[in-house]
């Protein structure tokens, strides 16, 4: 860090309709920093970074690269003054090697590719880092975390003097986020200047500077070792709040019956790797388990597979010892299981339907929604404007489309729409994935108080510290398998960790 | 600077301003299409006029004419709506007329209303037929719709070629010759009675209105109608919760078909009173344009076919009286279609004027 600003942006400002993403932003960029940019959900981090990367083109106020004011048209432009980006989506081909996807389209200037060239270069560059990846592996065999070092990777062989991050640990287990920030901070040291956006309070505090972002403004820029957790926490809510602290938890339930049994579930993906590798797991009534790890791990065909969506090659699913694998999501929905699915708006909502359409999705043929040919428009709508009411979902009616709604109160409809027809088991897949503190809360609260209903809960998160609040027992999953079951009440993050990264129970 | 901004709500006045302006541009278009053509622009107009608006023969000709296109242009909204991209109005057209024919011999001698029940249900199930083995090819083997209904279209149109150019249904008199390509007239009790009296609009016109209306509330008020849509706006989020998809598919493809089908019994027993490929030409396909400029709804679609009806009937008119190229119509008919279009996508922005380029 030499204190030299490398990049700033002065009033910068952007509106997209009918929302403010960015409102008279001054930041400050220096030379061989590690800056974190911290807040909510919409509080504007990512479209500040697209307006630096010029993805976005901003309606007022200036950008300046080393002091000299400069208007990026596009990627093209800001790649051209050594800014990269690393996105939440990764631009890569599947099909690609990791090799191939690093120099494809670098070297403009050659007909040919010398491969070799490029591939000692890489070498060099892994070793500075202690980068580990096999430059021949295609990148579709890669894991999500392996695919954002290629994208890192292929920055730093641009030479980037600026790389932008956006939640780069969203996607990795604990240890390599460690591993990441270490990097990081050596990338700093080299001169690189590093902008991360994160809204985990324990990253934030490993940043050089944080700038605190809510509802399209920025509030402060502050260094991490002068402040708390609990101060940059208010001063991103704009209020005070309580972190979340350990509860008690003393929940007892019957072992002796699982209502959902699981038992050597196989399933081959498309690509011949095994998504799930012989799982097998019981789910009791009144009881929430946690299913731990990373996403791509076999969490989304485990819960495709309980909800009827895909048929597992082997291995039984019974429910209360009647067995239901491969059978319909009809049927599974009609034995009382919600799901929560970690794609809501592409597996849980249509989005340009309203409100109530929403609510019952899956149901519309329900006596109680119907009056003879037609859906009982009445009925709908006052079931809808009750769960509104019920969920706290901001709106201003029931007729809104769900697309216009937040992402949390989005999720509220398919929490709502889920726990109003079912009555046994919930399933939820990352069911607080990108929503806002008070909304987790919500989430979480929600899913407690089925769980003293007598529901069945299982619950999959990469969020380890709010799985050990809120589990009775949790489940580690990676590459397709369980590898092994702890209880809550007797397990720490780093237990949790190590069996995460691949260990088995009895080595960890 | 002047840029585009996506609107949240609709605008009513903004809606119909660009819709107008895209009639506008439409005719202006269509005035240079007749001027390049060697046309005298007055007169071909008045003759529009006179073929299709100026009289009450006039107007039920036009009606007559929009009737086979509001039942396909409803063929292609059931589709649509759900995004099933079905081009096999046309195919069905005619497999429509072919078993309502094929009805109409069947059943010679029953009870009128019977008979004429039969001729129509025997259409509506031609129709659905092919609808069904769409959505077999779809649902079992992964055939892309837009492949199979092109396909299923042409060995159709060519089925109903042998069956009236030298199979069993061609004209008695031309057995020898096939010059015609034409059945023998059908029988006079099987022809869709008229409305009025002596006016020449028939059962048909009624039946594409009764349709239409009947397809709106099914789209908008009924669960199966609630699957079309969701169907159309996120298919993954219907099936994943509890819908089966196929059955739903199969199901939009049968509708679709049966009113397809409808189409050629209309045509076939309201206004041409012979099975002949001549009269059933292209209905299908311009049925897809009228779906689409009736913005995929049912009521708009009554509007955009009545207006396609006008066209088609002052057509025959602009050729007699003004001497216009046949090959003209559809090409308006095309241009139309692209005005209308970018109207639909115009009607979803408004147009921003900022203080400065940043």
């Amino acid at each position: 860090m030499s204190g030299q600003a490398l990049l700033e942006t002065k009033m910068l400002t952007k509106h997209f309709p009918g929302v403010v993403a960015n409102e008279g932003i001054n930041f400050v960029l220096e030379e061989g920093e590690v800056h974190c940019l911290f807040g909510e959900n919409g509080a504007g981090k990512s479209t500040l970074c697209s307006c630096l990367f010029g993805y976005y083109r901003p309606d007022g106020g200036s950008i300046e690269f080393k002091g000299e004011p400069v208007k990026f048209r596009s990627p093209r432009d800001s790649i051209r003054y050594g800014i990269g980006m690393v996105h939440q989506h990764f631009v890569l081909v599947d099909e690609f090697t990791v090799l191939e996807n690093i120099i494809v389209g670098t070297n403009t200037e050659k007909w040919s590719l010398d491969l070799e060239a490029s591939e000692n270069q890489l070498k060099n560059i892994c070793d500075e880092y202690g980068i580990d990846l096999k430059f021949n592996s295609l990148v579709r065999d890669l894991s999500v975390g392996e695919q954002q070092w290629v994208e890192i990777l292929k920055s730093l062989y641009l030479k980037v003097e600026i790389l932008i991050l956006d939640e780069p640990t969203a996607v990795l287990t604990p240890e390599e986020s460690n591993k990441l920030f270490k990097i990081m901070h050596k990338m700093g040291q080299n001169g690189i200047s590093i902008i991360f956006i994160s809204h985990k309070i324990s990253e934030v505090m490993l940043a050089d500077r944080v700038s605190v972002m809510s509802k399209g403004r920025l509030i402060d820029t502050v260094f991490p070792r002068e402040t708390t957790p609990q101060e940059l926490t208010n001063l991103m809510i704009g209020r005070e709040v309580k972190l979340r602290v350990i509860e008690e938890n003393d929940n007892e339930y019957d072992r002796s019956y699982p209502i959902l049994s699981i038992n050597n579930l196989k399933y081959k993906n498309k690509y011949g790797k095994f998504a799930l590798n012989d799982i097998s797991l019981n789910l009791y009534s009144g009881e929430i388990l946690g299913l731990a790890g990373v996403s791509g791990n076999g969490q989304k065909e485990l819960f495709e597979s309980l909800s009827g969506n895909l048929n597992p090659d082997s291995g039984t699913i019974s429910y209360e010892g009647k067995e239901i694998q491969g059978r319909s999501s009809r049927v599974f929905m009609d034995l009382g299981i919600g799901l929560i699915p970690d794609d809501r708006y592409r597996e849980g909502l249509v989005s340009d339907f309203d409100i109530s359409e929403n609510i019952i999705l899956g149901w519309q043929r329900l006596n109680d929604y119907t009056k003879g040919f037609f859906l009982n428009r009445n009925n709908i709508k006052r079931l809808a404007e009750d769960l509104i009411k019920k969920f706290n979902i901001m709106t201003p009616s029931s007729t809104v489309p769900v697309s216009h709604l937040s992402g949390g109160n989005a999720q509220k409809v398919i929490l709502a729409r889920e726990l109003n027809h079912s009555n046994k088991i919930l399933l939820a897949n990352q069911p607080t994935r990108g929503l806002d503190l008070g909304v987790i809360e919500y989430v979480y609260n929600q899913i407690k108080l089925k769980r003293d209903e007598g529901f069945a809960v299982l619950l999959a998160s990469e969020e380890l510290e709010d799985l050990i609040n809120l589990c009775d027992r949790i489940a580690i999953i990676s590459d397709g398998e369980i590898k092994g079951i702890v209880e809550a009440k007797s397990t720490s993050i780093q237990d949790i960790g190590l069996l995460m990264a691949g260990q088995s129970e009895t080595s960890a | 600077m002047i840029s585009l901004e996506k609107r949240l709500e609709s605008n009513i006045s903004w809606v119909l301003f660009v819709y107008s302006l895209a009639c506008i541009v439409g005719f202006i278009f269509t005035a240079f299409l007749l001027w390049s053509s060697g046309t005298d622009i007055p007169k071909a107009f008045f003759a529009l006029y006179k073929g299709s608006l100026s009289s009450k023969k006039a107007i039920f000709s036009s009606l007559n004419y929009a009737t086979p296109l509001i039942l396909t242009g409803l063929a292609t909204v059931v589709a649509f709506r759900a995004q099933i991209w079905s081009i096999g109005q046309e195919g069905q057209v005619y497999a429509g007329a072919m078993s309502a024919y094929f009805a109409s011999l069947m059943f010679y001698g029953a009870p009128l209303w019977i008979h004429l029940l039969l001729v129509i249900a025997f259409g509506a199930l031609g129709g659905a037929l092919l609808g069904v083995l769409s959505a077999v090819l779809k649902n079992k083997f992964h055939v892309n719709e837009v492949i199979s209904t092109v396909m299923i279209n042409y060995i159709i149109i060519f089925f109903l070629s042998y069956m009236v150019g030298g199979g069993p249904w061609t004209e008695i008199s031309d057995v020898n010759t096939t010059v015609y390509q034409q059945s023998d007239p059908v029988a006079d009790y099987s022809k869709l009675p008229y409305l009025f009296g002596s006016t020449k609009l028939h059962l048909g016109f009624l039946l594409a209105i009764l349709s239409a209306v009947a397809c709106h509330f099914l789209i908008y008020s009924t669960p199966f109608g609630y699957e079309i849509r969701a169907m159309g706006h996120n298919p993954v989020a219907l099936g994943h919760r509890g819908t089966n998809t196929h059955k739903t598919l199969l199901y939009i493809l049968i509708l679709s078909g049966a009113i397809a089908g409808l189409a050629g019994v209309t045509e076939i027993f309201g206004t041409s009173h012979r099975l002949k490929s001549e009269a059933l030409y292209g209905l299908g396909y311009t049925g897809i344009i009228v779906g689409m400029i009736g913005g995929l709804t049912p009521l708009g679609t009554i509007i955009a076919g009545i207006i396609f009806g006008g066209l088609a009937s002052g057509a025959l008119y602009m050729k007699v009286l003004a001497k216009v190229p046949a090959a003209l119509v559809p090409t308006i008919e095309g241009m139309f279609l692209l005005f209308f279009l970018c109207a639909g996508v115009a009607a979803r922005y408004k147009i921003v004027v900022t203080g400065k380029d940043v």
